[in-house]
């Protein structure tokens, strides 16, 4: 259970005193309760996972953690980057204590992250999604009571966010998540209640649907807000793509297929020839790129029809 | 002072998250000062053999070596050198302590003071191989290196780390927050070394101009060291140990004081 009592948050940066970040957050989370965070860009969240976590201190006001709580889970910091993946996850263990079974703890790393041979390597040569998994993969080895997570799922591909999820699931019961995303779908998928950050006040939903859909309201508003003022430019920027017309078998479409690929060679010639040309004026070479995607996208077309076809036949 | 609220099931005592914070960083900090660099325990046993070596031929040259009683020269300077980069090591190590480890503030285990702990007692461990190295190999040249008293001389090379420490503190915060402070410390410190009568004894300097030298509380700790070195050996006119030990406590005290009070200034940097 993590109590939230009257808590105000502000950062200060020499001198100067920002607006409030958080104000007069007032939160009981539930033990064996997983909670979405939502709110848009630069509403808190992060800010509010970081003071649950431990790693800032709020201004006013108090919070209990009366549980084993992680560190956030994502995709910034916690990992020395000179250090190897092993080094890091061998100091992270022994952090929590782990001195008996800093092997095992490796071990169980190891075997989620799938690193390979990059485990040994400095963490400065590792990629965001590498990152990430190795976190997520060394977070998960301990066995907190409540995990914390700012976007962890978010860079990995789509193997590892499956097997994140599971990884999650498997937890339900034993722990519970607090996590921040933009992806709904795993926020429907995880948690069961949602708070939802508006200018620095949090509302909790019982539903994490309602939260949602609160959400999507301020967003739908954002979006009009900005829609009326400024009309909508980007579709009369590209051409619309002509479309091919019904192949009736697999030779016509091949023959198609050939016209179309000779249409897209001579428009990738021009774009070429546009991009090379110094004194052209960017509005004319925007003609031929235009052109170019839409023979592109032509030729894909033709393409899928082809295999379409060719798949039928067999 | 406990903390109630962390007591409950299953989490472990503010003693114990600390003393495995401490273990983990030491154990981190050791394979990355000895192994992370190439070479890196050949320069740390070179490096002073090579300034001791530089040093000597430089005052064989000038031929100053005939003022300091009851001393000879090389065991003299050597004894100097040794202290002085204890200090000068604890306070730079200070320096980057923070910095250098600042992603492992995520974890909220780890608190700023823990790396500026964990590094200097690790050099202070460090240099005082080195000396045995040092005493040791004087030794086989057939230089006498070795300590008339070694109960003093080690209570002294402790004192003298336990300065480097208090030093350590203050820059480390100070150097994190005022960036341009490393730069000033980095500065001084070749004044520092001449000032400290670590290369020429400061006896035969002028009275009034040794009033100033001896503010600086490492002069009073190495001539301290080497009176422990070497039976009957004159420390300068002035040193106090009790002035040693206030300055020390002093700087551990206002060190200390700097960590709790810009903890979470530190922490965000």
């Amino acid at each position: 259970m993590i109590e939230i009592n009257g808590l105000y948050k502000r950062y200060h940066l020499q001198r100067r005193v920002y607006d409030w970040v958080l104000e007069d957050i007032n939160l009981t989370i539930p033990q064996g309760v997983s909670v979405g965070l939502l709110g848009r860009n630069g509403a808190g969240k992060s800010t509010l996972l970081r003071l649950i976590a431990g790693m800032d201190t709020p201004d006013r006001g108090t919070i209990h953690r009366h549980c084993r709580v992680s560190w956030p889970i994502g995709l910034a910091g916690g990992f020395q980057g000179s250090m190897t993946g092993r080094q890091n996850v061998k100091f992270v263990a022994r952090v929590h204590g782990g001195r008996g079974d800093v092997h095992e703890i490796i071990e169980r790393v190891q075997a989620f992250a799938e690193l390979g041979d990059a485990f040994d390597e400095p963490i400065k040569t590792y990629s965001s999604g590498m990152r990430a998994r190795l976190n997520f993969g060394l977070s998960l080895a301990f066995d907190f009571d409540i995990y914390l997570s700012d976007e962890a799922t978010s860079v990995g591909d789509r193997a590892f966010k499956a097997k994140a999820t599971q990884a999650f699931k498997e937890k339900v019961g034993e722990a519970s998540l607090v996590m921040v995303s933009h992806s709904e779908g795993i926020l429907k998928d995880l948690c069961d209640s949602g708070i939802y950050l508006k200018d620095g006040h949090a509302t909790w939903y019982d539903d994490i649907d309602d939260a949602i859909a609160v959400y999507h309201e301020e967003t739908d508003a954002a979006r009009a807000a900005s829609g009326s003022a400024e009309p909508a430019a980007t579709p009369a920027d590209s051409p619309p793509v002509t479309p091919l017309r019904e192949a009736q078998s697999l030779d016509d479409a091949r023959a198609q297929l050939r016209e179309v690929k000779a249409e897209f060679d001579t428009a990738r010639a021009e774009f070429e020839r546009a991009q090379r040309d110094d004194d052209m004026a960017p509005r004319e070479r925007q003609t031929y790129g235009d052109a170019f995607r839409a023979s592109r996208e032509r030729l894909h077309d033709a393409r899928r029809q082809v295999q379409a076809l060719q798949k039928g036949e067999e | 002072m406990p903390d109630e609220t962390s007591n409950s099931v299953g989490a472990r005592t503010p003693w114990q998250v600390t003393r495995s914070v401490w273990y983990a960083m030491f154990m981190r900090e050791a394979v990355s000062r000895t192994m992370a660099n190439r070479m890196g325990w050949f320069w740390m046993i070179f490096e002073p053999v090579a300034f001791t070596t530089i040093m000597v031929a430089i005052r064989g040259f000038i031929r100053g070596d005939r003022f300091i009683v009851n001393a000879e020269y090389i065991p003299w300077l050597i004894t100097g050198l040794m202290g002085f980069f204890l200090i000068r090591e604890g306070m730079l190590r200070g320096l980057g302590a923070i910095n250098g480890n600042s992603a492992l503030f995520a974890y909220r285990q780890v608190q700023p003071v823990d790396p500026v702990l964990v590094r200097n007692v690790l050099e202070g461990l460090l240099r005082s191989f080195v000396f045995l190295l040092f005493i040791a190999g004087a030794l086989m040249l057939g230089t006498d290196l070795l300590p008339d008293n070694g109960i003093r001389a080690l209570g002294w090379w402790f004192s003298l780390w336990t300065l480097g420490l208090g030093l350590g503190l203050i820059t480390s915060v100070a150097g994190t927050l005022v960036p341009e402070v490393g730069t000033v410390i980095r500065m001084i410190n070749m004044p520092l070394l001449i000032l400290s009568g670590v290369i020429f004894p400061l006896n035969n300097l002028p009275h009034w101009l040794l009033e100033y030298l001896l503010y600086n509380p490492i002069v009073h700790g190495l001539e301290l060291m080497r009176a422990a070195f070497f039976e009957g050996y004159q420390v300068v006119n002035g040193t106090s140990a009790t002035y040693f030990w206030l300055f020390t406590l002093s700087t551990l005290t206002i060190g200390l004081l700097m960590h709790l009070r810009f903890r979470e200034k530190l922490k965000v940097k």
